[in-house]
């Protein structure tokens, strides 16, 4: 178990909600939250559960996780004022790992637990199909955390990448080929919340395989970061 | 017990090279890193403070490899030349959480203790977006001193800050080296250099120009003639005099009275002058040097 | 010693040669032209490093991809009609649209305001609101190249095909009004969006998140409606996000699949007056932007 530095945790949570960020990192869930309440209270039971899908699990959840890991590592990064945290005897890997937990939990708490509320609110009758997209939710959003946070520390443009990814990659490309489910950090989740609901249809991985790749992208991307950091550089006049 | 050393060291970026074959060894005291801007300072700074990997030679901390050896830190110091993003922390959490990282045993107290010896207790409880430039700089300095290192680096650390602020910033600086800490900072302003530092290094385009006291590396430059004036009651008797004189190089008198004599022995030079007056009969008024000062060596050295 | 005696008097500066520009200069016109034509290159990368050229050229490559596919079909294959219309393109490309308008808008109004160099440019005879209009009108061209070029290109594809001129141009000039339209909005939500959050990689997901959430969110509403049969919610619910105005207004002029088409003059006149409105909105507020930070 790797240790976390209660320190560096407390200062990315800070410089997570301590900006304009915070705000819009809440105002995500808020707006799924407040939508699924909308059509709960204007249709029946069950209407609109897709709802939890294309715009929660497959728009918001990955939002939230850019957010998140764009703000623990980004600013610092790109202005070279991680060094005050670096030039300390702390292992760069524990920098790396307490700044990724920060960015997990946010995304647990405003991207995949959205997802069990919204779905819980528009069918309180299926509460495993909910369940079944806060696990799902609760996987892939652990593996984008990660993966955006791997990429955060490499490029400023970390942002824009990590969208075209999963816009155009998972999104766009996802939708026209089958075989992209194999590199498809969402279809990995899809398979797993299908695996705890029969409601939701499997993208057909298989589970092992799902929950092996997300492990190992989100360890990778993490070890990835905290290396990244070992060998940081500080500019001078350039 | 805390040397930095370079041996051979260099590094550079594709085709250019920051910083060309240095060797140097920097003890306790306060030196002064000095050079143009564009010089490989802050490069050398990275170097010594673990941010940058050398691409030949070594740097040493007590014999100790400083690249990725994350432990080094307990006994170094670091003021970066950038500024502190962290505008949302008060100057307080900011130098507590420095404590907290270091793993000292009352973070407080190092707290309070760093805050004191750079007068910003006052300031403390409010947020780092508030300050001035010279406050920030003081509380980068107190984060870097909340753990009583043994080596402190300092990157241009007198960059926009006002007068009284640089004079406190200077008496401290001194007394940490007086304490027997090594003190490095690097500065392109010759007057805070002079002041502060008595061993300097020079660095002129990625290379190691001199090292040393500046008067010594002056009297050091024997290709150069050293310049006096000397004011005399009959100058042109003794410029006629010293003329003749083989260690002397040049004679030029003066308008407002007095020469300007450029010479290329001083050894001899001083012995034969006093003989060389009374036999001319001249009295010598005054005798003064006048390019030992450290802007005439560095204006010689970057020149070269 | 302040006596010299009478051997110095008084300085003399001499006239080296020193002339200020006293020809005439160009006015206030000139500079918004040249402002607006600098930030239509920028938007492209050009002018800039080479990396910056690399995301809007890529984009614009996979954007013109299908076209040229098309048109390679119709001229070999020879099709009898367009596989996908000059209206439906820029439906289906919205993604790339998308990350265009988002990642290309900072370029043009986050950088000056984040590093303060928005004052050298206030600094001339240039009112703020002449700047915030050509940054505005630089992203519009930038925007509406990208749109228009694969309707010219599947245009000149038809022409070539042999398919009727006078239906193809109606559509074509019908597209590209509604293409028109949707820049408009594009532009104005990402301009406004990034000359409020100066920090780039936040506006970028800023305007991705509000563009294509809120697409998603009224395509959701959208469903549901036609599911529940009260396709009138779905219909509101389209006024409120561009690509959504674009679907309801092209199905009306165009006979773009939309899932709740607007009905009724009524209906189809709201998203016109909604487009407008929104486009409207959007400068107003960006000319405020600059106004409030210039001081004016």
């Amino acid at each position: 178990m790797i240790p976390i530095n209660a320190t560096i945790a407390r200062l990315s949570f800070q410089a997570l909600f301590g900006r304009r960020r915070g705000l819009v990192l809440m105002l995500v869930p808020a707006l799924l939250i407040g939508l699924a309440v909308l059509i709960r209270v204007l249709t029946e039971q069950g209407v609109g559960y897709e709802l939890v899908d294309s715009v929660g699990f497959t728009l918001a959840l990955p939002i939230v996780a850019l957010l998140g890991a764009s703000a623990v590592l980004g600013p610092e990064v790109d202005d070279g004022s991680i060094v005050y945290l670096l030039a300390k005897p702390v292992s760069r890997h524990v920098v790396a790992t307490s700044k990724y937990v920060v960015g997990w939990l946010a995304t647990l708490a405003f991207g995949a637990g959205p997802l069990f509320v919204a779905g819980m609110v528009i069918d309180a009758s299926d509460p495993q199909r909910a369940l079944g997209w806060l696990v799902g939710g609760a996987v892939a959003g652990t593996t984008y955390a990660a993966l955006f946070l791997g990429l955060a520390s490499v490029t400023r443009h970390a942002v824009v990448v990590g969208l075209l990814f999963v816009l155009l990659w998972e999104g766009l490309l996802g939708g026209l080929l089958r075989g992209i489910r194999w590199l498809d950090l969402g279809a990995w989740g899809t398979e797993v919340a299908s695996a705890i609901s029969s409601s939701i249809t499997a993208p057909g991985t298989g589970l092992t395989y799902a929950v092996t790749a997300s492990a190992v992208i989100t360890l990778g991307s993490v070890w990835f970061a905290g290396d990244r950091l070992r060998s940081f550089t500080m500019r001078g006049d350039e | 017990m805390t040397t930095l050393t370079l041996d051979a060291v260099s590094r550079w970026y594709g085709n250019v090279v920051a910083v060309n074959g240095i060797s140097m060894t920097v003890g306790p005291g306060v030196t002064g890193l000095l050079g143009p801007n564009g010089a490989g300072k802050t490069t050398l700074i990275a170097l010594m403070a673990g941010f940058l990997s050398p691409s030949a030679g070594t740097v040493t901390l007590d014999g100790e490899q400083i690249w990725r050896n994350t432990d080094v830190y307990r006994r170094v110091g670091l003021v970066p030349e950038r500024e502190i993003s962290f505008g949302y922390l008060t100057g307080r959490q900011f130098v507590l959480a420095n404590a907290e990282l270091h793993g000292l045993t009352d973070p407080g107290a190092a707290t309070e203790r760093a805050l004191e010896i750079v007068e910003m207790v006052d300031p403390a409880g409010r947020r780092i977006g508030t300050y001035s430039k010279g406050m920030r700089q003081r509380v980068k300095l107190a984060s870097a001193l909340v753990h009583d290192p043994g080596v402190l680096l300092l990157d241009e650390p007198f960059n926009g800050v006002d007068p009284r602020q640089r004079l406190h910033l200077m008496g401290l600086l001194q007394r940490m080296g007086a304490e027997g800490r090594t003190v490095l900072f690097s500065s392109h302003i010759l007057e805070e250099v002079e002041q502060v530092a008595r061993q300097i290094e020079v660095v002129v385009s990625g290379r190691h120009a001199a090292s040393g006291d500046f008067g010594a590396i002056r009297r050091l430059m024997t290709d150069r003639p050293v310049q006096y004036v000397v004011v005399s009651d009959d100058d042109r008797r003794l410029a006629a005099a010293l003329i003749a004189e083989p260690s002397v190089v040049g004679v030029t008198v003066r308008d407002r009275g007095g020469l300007d004599v450029a010479v290329s022995d001083l050894g001899s030079f001083v012995v034969r002058l006093p003989l060389l007056a009374r036999g001319a009969g001249v009295r010598l008024v005054e005798l003064t040097p006048t390019d030992e000062s450290l802007e005439s060596v560095f204006a010689y050295l970057v020149s070269a | 010693m302040a006596e010299r005696g009478a051997v110095e008097s008084r300085g003399v500066i001499h006239d080296l040669g020193y002339r200020p520009y006293t020809g005439p200069r160009q006015g206030e016109g000139a500079i918004a032209w040249a402002l607006f034509v600098n930030g239509f290159l920028n938007a492209f990368g050009i002018g800039r490093s080479g990396k910056s050229k690399v995301l809007p050229f890529l984009l614009l490559a996979l954007n013109l991809l299908p076209a040229v596919i098309v048109v390679g079909a119709m001229v070999l294959i020879g099709l009898p009609d367009l596989p996908i219309s000059y209206a439906q393109y820029a439906s289906t490309t919205q993604v790339l649209l998308g990350i265009f308008v988002a990642s290309q808008a900072p370029v043009l109004f986050s950088r000056d305001l984040r590093h303060g160099s928005i004052t050298l440019y206030l600094a001339r005879p240039l009112r703020a609101t002449h700047y915030a209009l050509a940054r505005w009108a630089a992203l519009l061209a930038a925007t509406l190249v990208f749109l228009l070029l694969p309707i010219l290109m599947l245009y000149v594809g038809t022409l070539l095909g042999e398919l009727d001129a006078g239906t193809q141009t109606e559509d074509a000039a019908t597209a590209a009004l509604l293409v028109v339209l949707l820049a408009l909005t594009l532009t104005g939500v990402a301009g406004l969006i990034a000359s409020v959050s100066v920090r780039r990689g936040f506006a970028v997901v800023a305007t991705i998140a509000v563009l294509l959430l809120g697409n998603g969110i009224v395509t959701a509403i959208q469903g549901i409606a036609t599911e529940q049969e009260r396709p009138r919610i779905g219909e509101i619910a389209g006024l409120f996000s561009p690509y959504s105005l674009y679907r309801g207004a092209g199905a009306a002029l165009a006979d773009l699949d939309s899932l709740t088409p607007p009905t009724g003059a009524g209906m189809e006149a709201a998203y016109y007056v909604a487009f407008v409105a929104l486009a409207a909105l959007c400068l107003g507020l960006l000319v405020l932007r600059y106004r409030k930070v210039s001081g004016r």
